[in-house]
């Protein structure tokens, strides 16, 4: 009982950092409002290093996301014949200041909430980790965050065994 | 900006609506540096909501936390 609460105040603090990074990473690319993208890039950054494994296991270099996400911008453009995107999603001019007021973000973060808390495990005190954000981004169906990480050459799939290989490595310890 | 063929056809409607979402990314920026440089060109807010077609509070509400710092060569100031 105790260690699940102490596992439950520990993903507290996880959903706190993961937040607040996300919308970071939302205002550096000019956005109010973060997307699964940028809980994804926040993942990659939690010091668990669960999800940057996640994606080493299948050979991708986590590190190429941010240019994934300007790049499948670029590709969406291209589809409507705008052959160069002038799009600057971080740069100095797109960074936008941190919004005022409660915290908002688009719908699919609540989607990702929602199956974060009810992810398989939570019940039994395993920790919530960055690997469970990439598997819960790998299996969106549309949206810039799957579509940037097709953009770098990821088959889905393989991502999403390769978070649940990393969880159960990571249960396992 | 050129355009030179149709929009995307409606048999690839992902394709179609990821554009759009890039399209509204790019339109936001645009609209952010060009109301940045009208305000710091000396542009009220009605000026800029006239311009935008919408209203004052409305484009205040949205924009004025939004906006990148602008530097401006002495001219245009």
């Amino acid at each position: 009982m105790l260690r699940r609460l102490t596992q439950r105040i520990s993903d507290m603090r996880t959903i706190k950092v993961l937040c607040t990074d996300a919308e970071k990473h939302a205002n550096a690319a000019g956005q109010t409002e973060p997307g699964l993208e940028h809980f994804v890039l926040a993942a990659l950054a939690l010091p668990d290093g669960s999800a940057r494994r996640a994606f080493e296991r299948i050979g991708a270099d986590p590190a190429q996301f941010t240019a994934a996400i300007a790049r499948q911008y670029a590709d969406a453009l291209n589809s409507i014949g705008i052959a160069a995107s002038p799009l600057d999603t971080q740069g100095d001019t797109a960074a936008i200041a941190p919004g005022k007021g409660p915290y908002q973000a688009k719908p699919a973060v609540q989607s990702l909430m929602q199956q974060l808390a009810s992810r398989p495990g939570s019940h039994a005190a395993e920790p919530l980790l960055g690997a469970h954000v990439i598997a819960v981004a790998a299996a969106a169906r549309f949206g810039v965050a799957p579509r940037a990480l097709k953009a770098m050459g990821i088959d889905l799939q393989a991502l999403i065994n390769a978070t649940q290989d990393e969880l159960r490595t990571a249960t396992a310890r | 900006m050129i355009i030179p063929h149709p929009l995307p056809a409606a048999d690839n409607p992902a394709e179609a609506l990821a554009a759009v979402v890039a399209l509204r990314l790019l339109a936001d920026q645009l609209e952010r540096n060009a109301v940045a440089h009208a305000i710091a060109q000396g542009w009220s807010w009605t000026q800029v909501a006239e311009a935008l077609g919408v209203s004052k509070q409305a484009a205040h509400k949205r924009l004025a936390g939004t906006l990148p710092p602008i530097d401006l060569p002495d001219q245009e100031r």
